[in-house]
């Protein structure tokens, strides 16, 4: 069930990455002349708030899905044979792999939520 | 007498700590002949050359190898559809491990043929002569069981390359798909369930390599289209009886 539940969220989260895309398009076309003012007023509102804080978690992990896929097809102890010596330590290096870009993603939504909401 | 050159692969692991690429020269046939005909000719030169091969027609799916860069069956390529400037390279198919030359271990692509059953599962009483199905339900299978094993297409799928052992594969998937679109197999569900990991369908990118080389023509992205849709049509039954 997993595989297609992640199939799934990587379709439905790219469509609402879209429909934000379009929202902030939308401001631009409807304002022209956006002083700074303008926009911190827009980015204030509590809509662009949550849309915002929305948009930048279903990237972080739609992004994990996509890295997480990759390492599991580049670091393998079968792909990484090649380089015979990187063979033994494949799912070791594909640990730390994920586990850089868990902190990575972890650090980004904290500081990126802070920035939104502060 | 014009010249061609073969670039053939050549690894006897007996021998040999790493594989070549060994020349030859050979006068250019008169007419067309098939790459099979080519590497029978170089046989009979040089009879340390090892490839498989059985029916000679395109049935038994033995000679699948990489010609030119390209899969396919070398005794149905004829050698002016792949000859370049007079050239030609032969080499095993890739990501398979290579037994000799260009015989490469088919064990991997085999196990994934096996994961999927590919037998009819109906556990009902046995008519007494046959299990009948409607010329409509027959003709779901049309495309879907032509496929002869040849391996061109799983090996040349970059997410086979990479998970062999987890991405069931192109030609395996096509099989997999002509047993859930049988209306006499009876094991939909479980075939399903077993296929709906994140490796076992779902590593298939769509690169259709599989499609481009297959020598029986069959279309294996189509079938994998086909079992994606029904993953998603089951997951969607099992939320909706949820709640
Ligand atoms: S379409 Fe899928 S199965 Fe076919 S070559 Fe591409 S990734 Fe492999
Ligand atoms: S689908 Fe085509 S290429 Fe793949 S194994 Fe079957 S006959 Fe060969
Ligand atoms: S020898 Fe049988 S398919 Fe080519």
């Amino acid at each position: 069930m997993i595989g297609s539940r992640l199939w799934l969220f990587q379709r439905i989260s790219s469509l609402f990455l879209l429909v934000y895309i379009i929202y902030i398009a939308l401001f631009f076309v409807n304002n022209n002349n956006i002083s700074y003012f303008d926009w911190t007023l827009f980015f204030l509102s509590f809509e662009t708030r949550v849309l915002t804080s929305i948009f930048f978690i279903i990237v972080l992990v739609h992004g994990f899905i996509g890295l997480w896929t990759v390492g599991t097809d580049y670091l393998t102890p079968r792909t990484l044979g090649l380089y015979s010596s990187f063979a033994n330590i494949a799912d070791s290096l594909r640990k730390i792999y994920q586990a850089f870009f868990v902190l990575l993603g972890l650090f980004c939504s904290i500081s990126i939520i802070y920035l939104i909401w502060s | 007498m014009q010249k061609i050159e073969v670039n053939l692969y050549r690894y006897n692991p007996e021998k040999d700590r790493f594989p070549y690429m060994m020349s030859y020269s050979l006068d250019k046939p008169k007419k067309d002949i098939m790459v099979l005909d080519l590497l029978n000719m170089l046989k009979e030169e040089d009879e340390s050359i090892s490839y498989r091969r059985s029916c000679r027609e395109g049935v038994c799916g033995s000679d699948g190898m990489n010609i030119n860069g390209k899969n396919g069956l070398a005794c149905i390529t004829p050698l002016s559809s792949v000859i370049k400037k007079n050239k030609i390279e032969l080499r095993p198919l890739p990501g398979l491990p290579v037994i000799r030359d260009l015989v490469v271990d088919m064990t991997e692509f085999y196990a994934q043929y096996e994961k999927i059953k590919p037998f009819l599962q109906n556990d009902t009483e046995a008519p007494l002569q046959e299990r009948l199905q409607s010329p409509e339900d027959r003709n779901k299978l049309d495309g879907f069981y032509e496929c002869i094993l040849c391996a061109c297409c799983s090996t040349s799928c970059p997410s086979f390359w990479w998970n062999p052992d987890k991405f069931v594969g192109p030609a395996a998937l096509l099989q997999a798909y002509r047993f859930l679109a049988d209306s006499r197999d009876l094991k939909t569900a479980e075939r399903l369930d077993d296929l709906s990991d994140p490796f076992s369908v779902y590593r298939c990118h769509g690169i259709m390599n599989c499609v481009s080389v297959c020598p029986k023509g069959l279309n294996p992205n189509e079938a994998i289209g086909e079992i994606k849709d029904m993953l998603l049509k089951k997951k969607k039954n099992i939320i909706v009886s949820d709640g």
